[in-house]
C-alpha cells in the first residue's frame, strides 16, 4: 500500500511535465502506471490473505503525555474511522497485514498523518499537537517562510477566536495586547493600533487590500469576521509587503485552507445574545473528492440580526442591525502549481443612535448636558433612520507554481466593489423626495489590483520575497457632496530578504510606490449650474526596513525592526467640504496637503525564564512628519442651521510611542494566569501638546481553569477577565465637545467546552460580558457623547462539526 | 453525498461566479461626469422674513438670510438686519425657499405641509420685538409661519429664528427634535 501510494506521488510528478508533450517522459508515465496496476493486485490480494490483526493504542498530548479524548482516528485505505474513548484510546480489529495511512484528528490538535505498518497485533501511540491555549515556551516561528516579516506578529484563533464568535472584526481583535478599537457604538468597530486606524492601517482579507470609505470614523470594515479561521495581527509598519499605507500595521483576515483529503465536512455555528436579542447562525461545508483530489471546494454563509441594544439603565434607541454574508472558494492544487478562485459578499443594514444625529452645536450641547439620551424607547428589531447599509464584494483569483527547488510564483487578482448608503435622521421635507427614501449620502467604490511576487532561496540559506503590485480605484458619489468623485491608480514594486546567521536572522527590504489621483469636483457657479474641476495628484516615493532578531535559545527571542514608510493624503483628507451630518461638524479638505511618512522603531522581547511562563514586550515608537490631522477652526461655522464647528485637514509632526505587555504563567496543570497592558503617549511636536483621540492606558488580567474530562465533556474552561481602562487625560485643551469620560472596569466571564454526542464534538460556549452591568463610556467610542456604553450580556454558542466520510 | 449533488454544487457554484461577475455594477466611467447626477439633497438655502406694517399695509420691510449650499461648506451670501419702527405691531410671515435649484423650490409650502412636526422658534434679545404665532398645526399647537411682532423703544438687539423638526415629540415647547435653522438676525428698532 505504501509503494502504491509513493508510486502515485511519482505519477503526479511526472505528469507535469508530460504537459510539454515529451516523448521520452510519456514512456516512462506508462510504465509507471502499469507498475501501479501490478503493485494494487498485490496489495487486494495480499489483504486476502490475514485478516485478525487488532491495531490499537493511545491519542495523546505531545507536549505532557495526558489523554485527548475522543479524537477521531482513521484508516485511509480502507476507509475506516474510529473514536476514541475519553481516555484517549482507539483500537481497530480484523486488519490485514500491510502498511496504512492513519490519520489522527482532534479538534484543538493539527491533524496528524502516519504511515504504520501493522504485523499481527500492533499497539500505536499517536502524540498529535494539541492546540489549547496552553504554553509551550516560544514557539518557532517559520523563517523559511520568506513573505513573513520579523515584526511582531500576534494570532487570533482556535479557543480565543471562537471567544469572540458572533462579535464584529474590530471587537474581536480587541483581546489582542495592543489593539483597541474606535466605535461607534456596539456595531461600528474600527481597530486601532499604535494609536492609528483607518488610513494607516492595512486589512488583508484573504490576501486582497481591503478597499472601502475607511477614511470615515463610523465606516467600519466590511469584513464577516466568521469567514476568518486565523485573524493576525501584524504591528508596525508593514509597509514594504503590504503596500505603502501600512504605516501602523496590518490586520489578516485568514480564512481556513481550502480541504485537501478526500470527504465533506462543515460546521454549523449559532450564537445568541440577550442584549439586543440577536442571533447569529452561520455555517460552512467544504469538500474534495477522492478520485479528483486536485478540486477542493468551500461555501460559506452568516445571517445575523439583532434588536436595540441596551445600556444598563435604559434602551439605546434605534441600535437594530440586520447583516447577511456568503463566500464560496474553489480550488485546484497539485504539488507544484495551483489556483483558487474565491468569492464573499458582505451586506449590512446598521441603525445609528437616534440622539446622536443632531442639527447643530447648540443641539449637540443639549445632547451632551442630559444624562440620559432624549429618544430611549423599547426594544425593537425596527431599524429607523439614520442608518447605514454599506455592502461589500470581493473576487479574488490567484495562482502558484513552484519553480523547482527554491522559488514559488505567486499571481493574484482581486475585483473589490463597495457600496455605502447613509440615511439622515429626516426624510426629506417635499413629499416626492421622501417617497423615493434615497439615501443622503452615496459612495460606490469599485477596485482592482493585481500582484506578482516571487519566492526565492537567497545566497547560501536566505530567503527572500520580491514583487509588484498594481491597483486602480474608481469612486463615485450621489446625494450630498461631502468627498468628490476620483479616479486612484497605483504601482508599487518591491524586494526583501531574510538571512539566517548562527543565533541571528537578519532581514532588509525596500520598496518604490508611485499613486496617481485625479479628483473630479464639482463646483457650483456663482450664477447657477455646476462645473466640473479636475486636479492631478502625482506622488511617489520609496519605504525601507531593517530588522535583527537574535534568538540565542528557545527561551529567549529579541528583535529589533527600523522601518520608514509614507502614505498620500487621502481624497477626504484633500477634498472634504461640507458637513459630515454623523460628525456634527464641517470639514474642510486642504489641496495642497503634502504625504505624510514615519519613522519607526520596534524592539521586541519573548522570554520564557522556565517553561510554565511567558513574557512578551515590545515598545514602540513612530516619529511621523507631515502627520495629517482635523485642526479645528477658530470660528464655528455659520450656515442656516446655526453654527458647526469646523475643521480644517492640516500638517504637523507628531511622535507616538508606546509598549504593549503581555504575561502567561501555567501556576498549576489547571490553572492559567495571565496580564496584559498597553500604554501609547501621542503628542504634537509643532504645538507641543497632547495629539486628541488617542487610547488611554488598558490593563487586563485573566484567570482560565482547565476541567479534567467528565463523561462524554472535554476541553471544558472557565476565563475570568478584568479590564480597567483609565481616564484619557492626556489631550489637548478646548478640542472636543465634551470631556473624556472616567476611567472603568470590566469582569467578563467565559465558559467552553467540548461535548462529544452523536458521534461529533459539539461545542458549547456561555459567555457574560459585562458582567457587573457597569455603566461607562469609552474614550474612543463616539457615542459617549450621548449614551452610556452596553450593559450585561450573557451570549450562547453552539458549534456542531458536520462530517461524511 | 451522491456524486450527482457534488456535480449540482460545482454546477452552482460556476454559476454564482458567473451571476456574481454580473452583478457587479460598473460605476467606472461615470467618475468625470458632471455631478451630482441626481439624488442631490434637499436643502433650504434662504430664509425671508416679511414685515407688514399693521397699521399701514404699505409699510413692508424684508430681511433675508441666504446659504447657497445650505448647510454645507459654503459661507452665506447675505444676512440683512432686521429693522422695524418702534412701538408697532408688524405682520410677519416666513418664506422658505431653495435656491440651489432652479427654478427655485418654495420650501415653506412643505413645512406646512408637515405642520405637525414643525415648529417656528423666535427669542429675542437686547432691544428687540416680542413675537406671538398666529398659526396653528392640526393639533392646534402653534406653528410660526406667521406671527405678529410688538416693537418697542427705539435700540439694537437681536432675533433668534429656529425651526425645530419635532416628529413625534412636538408640545409647543422649543426644546426637543432637531434643528432645520438657526439664524440669529441682529434687530435694530428706529
Amino acid at each position: 500500500m505504501r509503494i502504491y501510494h509513493r508510486a502515485k506521488g511519482k505519477v503526479q510528478h511526472i505528469f507535469f511535465p508530460t504537459s510539454f508533450c515529451d516523448r521520452g517522459k510519456m514512456h516512462q508515465l506508462i510504465r509507471c502506471l502499469l507498475l501501479c496496476a501490478c503493485m494494487w493486485c498485490n496489495a487486494s490480494s495480499f489483504a486476502q490473505q490475514t485478516c485478525h490483526a487488532v491495531l490499537e493504542g493511545f491519542v495523546l498530548d505531545a507536549h505532557d503525555k495526558t489523554a485527548l479524548p475522543f479524537a477521531g482516528v482513521y484508516i485511509e485505505e480502507l476507509k475506516l474511522s474510529c473514536t476514541c474513548d475519553e481516555k484517549g484510546g482507539y483500537r481497530f480489529t480484523g486488519l490485514c497485514q500491510g502498511t496504512y495511512t492513519l490519520k489522527v484528528v482532534h479538534l484543538n490538535c493539527e491533524p496528524l498523518t502516519q504511515i504504520i505498518t501493522v504485523n499481527g497485533n500492533t499497539v500505536h501511540h499517536f502524540y498529535p499537537e494539541h492546540h489549547t491555549e496552553q504554553l509551550r515556551g516560544i514557539e518557532v516561528r517559520d523563517l523559511r517562510n520568506a513573505d513573513k516579516l520579523l515584526l511582531p506578529e500576534t494570532e487570533l484563533s482556535g479557543e480565543k477566536l471562537r471567544q469572540t464568535r458572533g462579535q464584529t472584526l474590530g471587537e474581536s481583535l480587541r483581546s489582542i495586547p495592543g489593539v483597541n478599537t474606535l466605535q461607534t457604538g456596539n456595531s461600528i468597530a474600527k481597530p486601532v493600533i499604535h494609536g492609528m486606524h483607518s488610513q494607516r492601517l492595512l486589512i488583508l482579507n484573504n490576501g486582497i487590500r481591503q478597499e472601502g470609505q475607511q477614511w470615515g470614523a463610523e465606516h467600519a470594515p466590511e469584513i464577516d469576521p466568521l469567514i476568518a479561521d486565523k485573524l493576525k495581527v501584524v504591528k508596525g509598519a508593514g509597509s514594504v509587503r503590504y503596500g505603502s499605507d501600512a504605516m501602523a500595521g496590518v490586520i489578516l483576515v485568514e480564512p481556513r485552507a481550502l480541504r485537501d483529503s478526500a470527504g465533506v465536512a462543515g460546521e454549523v455555528l449559532m450564537v445568541g445574545a440577550s442584549n439586543g436579542r440577536s442571533g447569529t447562525a452561520s455555517a460552512f461545508l467544504e469538500g474534495n473528492h477522492k478520485r479528483i483530489k486536485a478540486f477542493s471546494w468551500r461555501v460559506q454563509g452568516t445571517l445575523k440580526k439583532a434588536g436595540s441594544l441596551s445600556a444598563p439603565t435604559y434602551t439605546l434607541a434605534n441600535t437594530g442591525l440586520t447583516e447577511y454574508n456568503f463566500s464560496y472558494a474553489l480550488g485546484w492544487k497539485k504539488k507544484f502549481y495551483g489556483a483558487e478562485v474565491f468569492y464573499s459578499q458582505f451586506n449590512t443594514k446598521l441603525g445609528i443612535l437616534g440622539p446622536s444625529h443632531t442639527g447643530n452645536l447648540s443641539d449637540l450641547q443639549r445632547a451632551l448636558q442630559s444624562e440620559v439620551p432624549a429618544e430611549t424607547g423599547k426594544f425593537t428589531y425596527q431599524i429607523n433612520r439614520p442608518y447605514q447599509h454599506a455592502g461589500h464584494e470581493l473576487f479574488t483569483a490567484r495562482a502558484w507554481l513552484h519553480d523547482g527547488a527554491s522559488g514559488k510564483w505567486l499571481l493574484q487578482y482581486g475585483r473589490q466593489y463597495n457600496l455605502r448608503y447613509e440615511y439622515d435622521k429626516h426624510r426629506p421635507l417635499s413629499d416626492s423626495l421622501a417617497g423615493l427614501n434615497h439615501p443622503e449620502l452615496q459612495f460606490e467604490l469599485s477596485t482592482h489590483t493585481a500582484d506578482l511576487t516571487y519566492e526565492h532561496g537567497f545566497l547560501k540559506h536566505g530567503r527572500g520575497c520580491a514583487g509588484i503590485s498594481i491597483i486602480t480605484q474608481t469612486n463615485t458619489y450621489e446625494g450630498r457632496a461631502l468627498i468628490p468623485n476620483f479616479r486612484n491608480r497605483g504601482i508599487g514594486v518591491f524586494w526583501m530578504e531574510k538571512y539566517p546567521m548562527g543565533d541571528f536572522v537578519a532581514e532588509a527590504g525596500l520598496r518604490y510606490d508611485y499613486r496617481k489621483l485625479e479628483v473630479f469636483r464639482n463646483v457650483r457657479l456663482p450664477g447657477g449650474g455646476n462645473t466640473i474641476e479636475q486636479s492631478l495628484h502625482p506622488f511617489q516615493n520609496f519605504s525601507g526596513n531593517a530588522g535583527l532578531l537574535y534568538r540565542p535559545d528557545s527561551t529567549l527571542q529579541l528583535s529589533l525592526h527600523a522601518g520608514t514608510a509614507w502614505r498620500p493624503p487621502s481624497v477626504n483628507e484633500l477634498y472634504s467640504f461640507g458637513l459630515h451630518h454623523g460628525a456634527a461638524a464641517i470639514e474642510y479638505g486642504n489641496d495642497s496637503l503634502g504625504s505624510e511618512r514615519t519613522l519607526n522603531g520596534i524592539f521586541a522581547l519573548r522570554y520564557a525564564p522556565f517553561p510554565a511562563l511567558l513574557l512578551d514586550a515590545n515598545a514602540y515608537v513612530h516619529s511621523i512628519s507631515n502627520f495629517i490631522y482635523r485642526k479645528p477652526t477658530m470660528q464655528p461655522v455659520l450656515t442656516i442651521r446655526g453654527a458647526f464647528p469646523g475643521f480644517q485637514y492640516t500638517q504637523t509632526n507628531a511622535l507616538l510611542r508606546g509598549c504593549d505587555v503581555s504575561a502567561a504563567w501555567n501556576l498549576l496543570p489547571q490553572v492559567q494566569l495571565g496580564a496584559k497592558a498597553s500604554w501609547l503617549r501621542a503628542t504634537d511636536q509643532h504645538a507641543d501638546n497632547w495629539l486628541i483621540m488617542m487610547p488611554s492606558d488598558r490593563y487586563e488580567g485573566n484567570f482560565t481553569y482547565r476541567f479534567k474530562p467528565f463523561a462524554h465533556l472535554h476541553d471544558v474552561y472557565l476565563t475570568a477577565s478584568w479590564l480597567y481602562v483609565t481616564r484619557q487625560w492626556r489631550v489637548p485643551l478646548n478640542s472636543d465637545f465634551a470631556e473624556p469620560p472616567a476611567a472603568y472596569h470590566l469582569l467578563n466571564l467565559h465558559m467552553a467546552g467540548f461535548v462529544f454526542l452523536w458521534n461529533r464534538n459539539i461545542e458549547l460556549g456561555f459567555s457574560v460580558f459585562n458582567a457587573g452591568n457597569t455603566r461607562y463610556r469609552d474614550y474612543l467610542d463616539r457615542f459617549r457623547y450621548f449614551a452610556d456604553a452596553m450593559g450585561r450580556n450573557y451570549t450562547l454558542r453552539m458549534g456542531i462539526p458536520l462530517q461524511t466520510q | 453525498m451522491t456524486s450527482k449533488t457534488k456535480k449540482n454544487i460545482l454546477l452552482f457554484l460556476v454559476c454564482s461566479s458567473l451571476a456574481a461577475w454580473n452583478a457587479c455594477k460598473k460605476d467606472d466611467d461615470l467618475v468625470a461626469l458632471p455631478q451630482p447626477l441626481k439624488n442631490e439633497p434637499e436643502v433650504i438655502t434662504t430664509l425671508k422674513l416679511s414685515f407688514t406694517d399693521s397699521a399701514n399695509t404699505g409699510n413692508v420691510r424684508v430681511a433675508t438670510f441666504r446659504d447657497p449650499d445650505g448647510d454645507g461648506g459654503a459661507a452665506y451670501d447675505i444676512f440683512d438686519t432686521i429693522r422695524l419702527q418702534a412701538n408697532k405691531t408688524w405682520f410677519a410671515k416666513i418664506v422658505l425657499l431653495n435656491e440651489a435649484v432652479t427654478p427655485a423650490d418654495t420650501m415653506s409650502k412643505e413645512v406646512a405641509a408637515e405642520k405637525n412636526d414643525h415648529l417656528f422658534c423666535f427669542t429675542p434679545s437686547g432691544s428687540s420685538a416680542s413675537v406671538s404665532i398666529t398659526d396653528r398645526d392640526g393639533n392646534n399647537l402653534p406653528l410660526g409661519l406667521l406671527s405678529t411682532w410688538r416693537t418697542g423703544a427705539a435700540g439694537n438687539g437681536f432675533m433668534r429664528v429656529e425651526l425645530k423638526h419635532q416628529v413625534g415629540t412636538k408640545t409647543g415647547a422649543c426644546s426637543p427634535g432637531e434643528t432645520d435653522i438657526q439664524v440669529n438676525f441682529p434687530v435694530k428698532i428706529q
